[in-house]
Formats: structure tokens, sequence, C-alpha cells
């Protein structure tokens, strides 16, 4: 059966859109509906840091506390001299005037932040920044594809709910239609995996367009009619993981008609940063910028450019060897640099666009690393800092730091996880911090993150997560 | 429902194909049929070639890249270049650690030489690679200081797996440590593995470590577990450390490493379903193993010949519209690229080995896009499998490369040619479109709702009653865009 021109283009959902390419298509229903009102005007942003970032030379002990000694037990951890990782306590960037007191509260120890973070902590110096110490869960797993697992899905408990954390929540708010989610990556990043909505992943936004033979341009349009018909019909496939490319076809379809024209949006009107971005040269920079490209976008009201919630990963923190203390080129602090440099500048950015109270930013990694050192470096850990920056977080320093004194590790040498209530080293579970960020933030009743995102565990409430606090301040 | 003497049908000869190499020609396609091959004697025909020798060769990364591509391309035994991409998988070694590309070249012909010989031997020799050595530390793994990073993943990736299939740990932590013991002492001279003895954890200079034993609570050894200082210390505990690992039994009492490769090559041949550790597929795994005594041979070889011969293998082969129930898998990006590449014939141009069309990128550009650089996989994991292989990003980078094929119109080898794949003086749309899918080894994965679009897209919605590739202009836009079009299409990028 051959089709008529004119109902295959109906088909294909073309005609109504008018002309093929031209503006009209952006009225195209499948991407017509913007963003859920859950979020409002918001935006969330997860950035990950691949490979097990180092809390303890992340946020450091500078003098031993009140009430504990957690500078003399980090001193026999960690050697000063060749290959050894001691942060001196003159280097670390502690409390900046007229800002949130950098000190662990339950020991009393004055905290400070690597000298790496230098970007970081001047926006810690304006309350933009939240530090959530000891962020763990029971039992920590040390391979690294497990507990990134358990980061990107918030089970730690053995629970089976599809998908990623925030996937879940993206399923729960948007549907079929909607592209509420761009990962700033060629890979789908874990906690936003779900299969009711659409996250575009992209390395950069000038080149999402959708190739089509530039030799023979007259037959684009029938070209562009029939892989969108062909998308269609996988979509309607009873084959998941057919359906599952062909709604990620019409979805890359459709964006790649709205997001290239970013790029030289945000050129032409943000010169300044867009340098500025330049001038970092990292590719975590890069990121970030692409990011604000489709934020500037959304803030401009360009069409069919709605997206809410980011990702983007920085990598290279398994410094099981080379880690380096505050050696100018050491592995570490190029790390750190790289972070609290592009953060800075994406949040001036934000600033400048007139969103920053809007954007919310959560750092986190799958693990921290071992307590006492090694050679040169450190092998894996458990629980360890979070960071949260934006505009309307509520700077300054939260849960506990770990008891990192000798007599006090497990036998592998790792920090222990504890929920116990009078414990002046209880973990924050990162269950909490999701948790917050999801009724605080992101608007989600309580009930419904406990019964749909983050279910509890069972088990000793002193060991377990069984008592949830989704409202830990930050935001 | 079959048997190894089972004779192949055209869907199931086409399926072979696809899985153990790049792609289904038709002329192989014919010979298999015209033989009477059985999936028995398919399977002993495609297992019987001797290891080539072959190195990438090449002065840094992007070349050695391309050497393998190349070689890939022009491959007479698919089936061994299949296996090694399965194994730098497995083995997931990154150049941009290890630092040196003639050691991952070096590396590279050690597991197409191992590709199909001994499981025990390959651990063996992986211990030892220079390329891995650096990767996972074992350089840096020193008495005093030891490093975990090679122990843990031998355990978790490429031995036994992190849990067995009813949910419960093969190794703990004092295990790594354990083992982490045996691997100490080792550094690379002039790029050759060497023992340094003064380097070494000996039991005896290290008394409050205690005896070197691992496997004391999960392994089957019983309590006491199992010593590797017992057969002697010094190097050959790294050989002896990987007898008491293929010897360790899961809380099934199976053996651990025997069911985890042979779930990866299932995995890896027959579809992603067999990640899955239900009993139905675990009961696949067993009979594979059970069928070619891999437990206790280690015969890679015996292994994927009982897997080619077994329904499950066979149970994908289904032919298109797929219901519910069948079980896909997704192209990984290198055997898109190469079987584009082969089916094509389209050869590669220059020293950077691009595709003369469209962007003009070289292959190894167009698959790191797509998210499979060679000798970089993304982490000691290797790469991600089916669903993550498809995102916006790499879906508008396989299109991008299928673009860039059907706009090759150069001259030469290095130019797209449909009229070497498709008689020009066909004139009828239907036939047109049946010699494309022929000669892309793809007729029976094409539904009929698929057909009637592409149908439409030739025929201009059915204006066009016949068409005249003969006709420069026709032919560029309306054959070429054709094979573009089922290039790109969802359906095409699973097999």
């Amino acid at each position: 059966m051959a089709l008529t021109r004119r109902r295959f283009l109906s088909r294909s959902g073309l005609l109504a859109a008018g002309s093929v390419l031209g503006p009209s298509l952006f009225a195209h229903p499948l991407v017509r509906r913007a963003f859920a009102e859950t979020i409002g005007d918001r935006y969330f942003i997860s950035l990950f840091l691949d490979g097990g970032n180092d809390g303890l030379n992340t946020v450091t002990p500078i003098t031993n506390g009140s009430s504990a000694t957690l500078r003399t037990a980090y001193e026999a951890a960690r050697r000063a001299g060749g290959g050894g990782l001691r942060l001196a306590a003159g280097e670390l960037l502690g409390t900046p005037s007229g800002a949130p007191t950098l000190e662990d509260a339950s020991s009393g120890t004055p905290l400070g932040l690597h000298p790496g973070l230098s970007g970081l902590h001047r926006l810690y110096g304006q309350g933009k920044v939240a530090v959530i110490q000891g962020c763990g869960y029971p039992d920590y797993s040390l391979s690294h594809e497990e507990s990134r697992e358990i980061w990107e899905s918030g089970l730690p408990g053995g629970t089976t709910l599809p998908g990623g954390w925030l996937g879940r929540y993206l399923a729960a708010n948007y549907g079929g239609s909607d592209i509420p989610a761009v990962n700033i990556r060629s890979s789908l990043a874990g906690e936003f995996r779900q299969s009711a909505t659409s996250v575009l992943t992209i390395d950069n936004v000038r080149d999402f367009g959708f190739p089509y033979d530039p030799a023979f341009s007259s037959d684009r349009d029938e070209k562009r009619a029939a892989f969108f018909a062909l998308a269609e019909d996988a979509v309607a496939s009873p084959q998941s993981l057919l359906a599952h490319v062909g709604t990620s076809a019409r979805a890359t379809l459709l964006s790649s008609e709205s997001y290239p024209a970013l790029h030289d949006l945000y050129e032409a009107d943000r010169a300044t940063f867009d340098a500025a971005y330049d001038g970092l040269g990292t590719s975590l920079a890069g990121d970030l910028r692409e990011m604000a490209k489709v934020i500037y976008g959304v803030v401009t009201g360009q069409p069919n450019v709605n997206a809410r919630f980011f990702q983007a990963v920085n990598g290279g923190y398994d410094t099981h060897s080379d880690q380096g203390a505050t050696q100018a080129d050491g592995q570490h602090t190029r790390l750190h640099r790289e972070v609290g440099d592009a953060i800075e500048l994406f949040y001036q950015d934000c600033e400048d666009m007139g969103v920053a109270d809007k954007v919310c930013v959560l750092v986190w990694s799958e693990f921290s690393r071992r307590i006492g050192q090694n050679d040169n470096g450190t092998d894996h850990g458990s629980q360890g800092p979070a960071l949260v920056i934006g505009g309307a977080v509520n700077g300054g320093i939260y849960g506990n730091h770990p008891d990192i004194r000798d007599a006090s590790l497990n036998d592998d040498g790792n920090t222990r996880y504890s929920q116990a209530g009078g414990d002046p080293f209880r973990s924050t579970d990162f269950r909490d911090v999701y948790g917050t960020i999801l009724t605080k933030w992101l608007n989600m009743p309580d009930a419904q993150v406990l019964s749909s995102i983050l279910p509890v565990d069972g088990g000793d409430p002193n060991h377990c997560w069984t008592t949830p606090n989704f409202d830990l301040g930050f935001v | 429902m079959g048997d190894e003497s089972t004779v192949l049908t055209p869907a199931a000869a086409r399926h072979l194909l696809r899985r153990t190499g790049f792609g289904a020609p038709a002329k192989e396609v014919a010979k298999i049929l015209q033989r009477g091959d059985t999936r028995g004697s398919a399977a002993d025909r495609l297992l019987s070639f001797k290891p080539a020798a072959f190195q990438p060769a090449g002065k840094d990364l992007r070349l050695r890249q391309n050497s393998w591509i190349k070689y890939m391309i022009g491959a007479k035994n698919p089936l061994q270049e299949k296996l090694v991409l399965f194994w730098h998988d497995h083995f997931a070694t990154a150049a941009s650690k290890v630092g040196d590309v003639k050691m991952m070249a070096v590396q590279n012909r050690l597991l197409r030489r191992s590709c199909k010989g001994s499981f025990r031997t390959l651990l063996q020799e992986m211990n030892r690679d220079p390329a891995m050595m650096e990767f996972l530390d074992t350089v840096r793994n020193r008495k005093r200081t030891p490093n975990e990073n090679y122990a843990r993943e031998l355990c978790e990736l490429f031995g036994l797996g992190a849990k067995d299939a009813n949910g419960s740990p093969n190794y703990t932590q004092e295990d790594v440590v354990q083992l982490a013991r045996a691997f100490t002492g080792w550094r690379l001279d002039r790029d050759k593995p060497l023992f340094d003895e003064g380097n070494h954890d000996f039991t005896d200079e290290y008394p409050e470590r205690g005896p070197k034993v691992v496997f004391s609570q999960v392994g089957g050894f019983g309590p006491a577990g199992r010593s590797f200082a017992s057969a002697g210390e010094g190097p050959q505990e790294i050989d002896t450390v990987i007898d008491i690992l293929l010897a360790h039994r899961d809380s099934d009492g199976r053996h651990t490493a025997a069911r985890h490769v042979a779930r990866r090559l299932l995995e890896f041949l027959a579809h992603g379903a067999f990640a899955e550790t239900t009993p139905e597929r675990t009961a696949v795994v067993d009979s594979v193993i059970a069928e070619s005594g891999f437990d206790q041979s280690w015969d890679v070889q015996a292994l994927l010949r009982a897997i080619l011969v077994s329904d499950a293998f066979y149970e994908t082969a289904a032919a298109a519209p797929y219901g519910a129930a069948a079980a896909k898998s997704v192209k990984w990006p290198v055997d898109f690229v190469i079987t584009t590449m082969r089916t094509v014939g389209l050869k590669t141009k220059g020293r950077e080995a691009y595709v003369d069309g469209g962007s003009r990128r070289s292959v190894r550009s167009h698959m790191a896009a797509m998210g499979q650089e060679l000798f970089e996989p993304p982490s000691v994991f290797g790469w991600e499998w089916e669903r993550s292989w498809i995102t916006s990003a790499t879906l508008l980078a396989r299109a991008r490369f299928a673009r860039d094929v059907i706009a090759a119109r150069g001259s030469g080898g290095t130019s797209f040619r449909p009229e070497k794949l498709v008689d020009l003086s066909l004139t009828v749309p239907g036939a047109i479109l049946d010699a494309t899918l022929d000669a892309l080894g793809v007729t029976d994965q094409v539904t009929p709702e698929q057909r009637t679009i592409l149908l439409d897209y030739l025929t201009d919605g059915g204006v066009r009653t016949s068409l005249d590739l003969a006709d420069d202009d026709t032919r560029n836009r309306k054959l070429h865009g054709l094979f573009g079009l089922l290039l790109q299409s969802p359906a095409h990028q699973l097999h």
C-alpha cells in the first residue's frame, strides 16, 4: 500500500507543523509541552566526581578540636614529605571573613578546604556553598561500580525500584513527549535512568544537528519525514529495546532542530563568559558552558528548549598512586582546581543571567578514599563529603566529620557508618541529602519520596537508615 | 529447539554471521546454505582459525587505532576480532593511564593470540601484561605500601564477579587485601615484567599480617580458606592465585569463574538478557559449561562451540516484526561501523583512515562519538552494553557516520558505489528496496510497516511508480538516501 505524499507527511506528524524545517515546526505537538509544574522555574544539576574523591583531602581538619583529636589522627594517616599526602595546616583555606564558620560543630574541629578549591572557597565566602560531611550508607561497598550504582539508584538496601533516583523523579512528573533533562556527555548518567520520558545526551549543542546529505539536499524533507516515521514505528514496537531506540531517535530528531542554535545565541549574547570558560580550558568548564547555553535558551524562551535537569561528570579521582598533596601539578590539586574554578564561573554566569537563585548543584562521588595513605596514593574508602551550591543554598557545614582516629576505623581502615542518635560522629545518609533536594528544591511530597524514590531500610536503627530527615537545612 | 545437527535456515545463517562476525554478506550466507551446514559444522568452521600474530602498528595512539580498524575491515576471520573486542572489554585497559601505546598494542596481540585458548593461561598472561600492570598499579604495589587495585578487579571483573546468581558476595575485602600481597614486588624493566624480591611481601617479614590465605569465608574452601604461600613464595605466587581463583565455588557450589565468563560470552554472542541472574538464564549458563567441560578444561574454544550450537544462541535469530519477548541486542559501535564498511565495500582514506564524505572524519573518531574509542574504555568496567549504547548523542553519531558513508562520492575504493551492490537496471521501487535490503544483509529484519515507509521515501509518497537509477540525480538522492535511511533507522541499531 503506497500512501500519498500528503498522507505520508500527515502520518509523520509533519503536515500539522506546516513547512517541514521552518520555524512553525517548533509548534510540533510532541515538543510543545513545557516542563512540569513541580519544579517551577528552578534547575537542578548533578555533578559526579568519577573514581572516588578523597574527601579527607577535600575538607580537612586544620587543628584538633575541643573534643576530638582529628588533626592528630589526620597527621598519623597522611605523611608529610615525598609521596606524602598531608595538607599543611597553613595551606588549608579556613573560614573566610563574614562567612559561616568552617568547623565541625560536634567535635569543635576547625576545617579547611584544599587550596585547589580556591574558586569554591570564594563562593563559600558568599554563603553559597553547603558542605555536607560524612555522606554514606550502611555496609559501604568498596567497588567503584557497586557504589556508583548505589549512589545513582539511591538504593543501598537491595530494594529494587527501576532506574536512577532522579530518573524516578522525572518519570513521576514528565511524559513521553517531554524533554526535561540533558546530560552533558555521550552516555546516559545512571541517576537519570528511567523509561517514561526523554533525557538528551549532548556533548556540545553546536554539533547536535541532524546529519543530512549536503550534496543532494533537495529531498531533505522526505528523508526527514521517513526517519521520523521509522522512529515512530519503532516507538510503537512491543519489543522494549526497539521502542527505546525509537523513543530516543524521535526526541533526538526533534531536539536536533532546536538545540544547535543555542550555541550561536550564547556566543553572540554572552561573549565575556564564553571567553572566560575558554580561559579555564578544562573539559568540565566546557561542559558547564554547554549547560549555560541551554539555560540561557530556557531563560530567553527559545522554542522547544525546556530542560531543567542536567548532569556532568569530572573523571580521574581514582588516585591509587601519585595523588599529590598540594603541588600545583599534582593530580588531586588539578582535579580540585577544575571543579572549584568551573563552578565559580558557572555560578557567576547564572548570576548574570539572573538565575543564580534558581540553580542548585549537587557534587558527589561514589566513595571517599582510605584514611591511611599507601605509597603515594590512596585506596578505596567509604563515606565522604557532598557539596551543594546555589544562590538559594544556605551556606555552611552540615553533618559530622567522620571519626578518622585509628582505633575507630573498621578492619579495612575506613570510617564507620552510624545512625546512632547521640553519636557525635553520626553519619549523614546520602538519601537524606537526596530527600532534602527532592522535597525542598523539587517540591515532591515527603510521602511520595518515601514510596517511590527512597524507601527506608529495615533493621537496626543505629546502623540502618530507618528515620529519614528530609530537612537537613541546606536548601 | 534444535541441537548441533540442526541444519541452518537462511535466517539462522545470517544471525550466526552477524553475531560472530561483521554483518551477513549475501555471499557468505549462500555458502553456508549451499554446504548445508548444521549448527555444529558451521561453528567448527568458524572456530577453526589459527590466531594471527597481528599487532596494531603506528607511532601514536591514533595510528594504532587506525591500524586495528583497517585490520578489522579486511579481517579474514572476523570472529577472531570479535573475540579480541570481547577480551579488550573484559580486561579493560585504557591507554590514557597506561601512557605507552606500544604496551597497548602488545596487549592487543596477546588478546588475539589467546582469544580462544585457555582462560587459565589468559589470566596468568594478564597478570604479567605490562599495560595491565601499569593500568591497575601492579607496578606500584609494594610490600610496605600494598596497592589493592589489581587484586580487586581480578576478583570483581576478570575472574569471579562481585556477586553470584543468588546475590551472595564472591569475596570479601580481606580477600582483596590477601590477594594484593601476592602481587607485590613486580615492576617493569625495559617494558618487561620483572619480579623484584626486595619489594615482595614474604610472610616471614610481616608476621603481624599472618599467613597468606584467601577465601576463608566464601569460595568453598571452608573456614581455613586456601593458602597461596604453601606453593612457595615468590614470582610463582601470581600463578598460584589464578588456580585458587579458578577453584572458587559460588553459593550453589558451582565454579564461579566458569559461570562468570560463560555468562559474559552469552551476553556478548546471544543477547543482553543473560546479564539477568534468573534461574532460567543461569540454567543456560550451566548447560553450556556442562556441554563444554569449561570448568575443568578452561578451554574457551570448547565453551564458544557449546554456545554457538545452543538454542539460547539461535533464539535471537527472530525475524521482524519482533514480539515483546524477542531477544535482540544493540550493535556495538565497532560492530556497526566495521559491518557497514565491509558490507558496502568501503575503504578508509589516507593515514587518518577517514570516511571520504560528509564530515570526512576518521573512522576512529566516528566510533568515539558513538561511545567506543578503541584502547580507551571509559573505565576498568569496560563499556556499558545494550541500552546504554543508545543515547541522543550516540544516535546522532551513528546517523552522521551513515551520512558520511553515502556521501562518499570520490573515486576508487574510498567512495560509496551502490551500483556494485544493486543492479541499476532495476526500476520497480519494491525490487530496488529488496535488493538494497539483501545487500545490507537485513532482509528478515524489516517489518511491512518499515517497508511502506521506505517505499514512500523512494516513490515520494506514491508519486513515482518507477525509478531510473542510471540517472545520476535519482541515484544520488534516492538510492544513496535509501542506504542512509536504512543504516540510520532504529531497527538497524539492533541485531
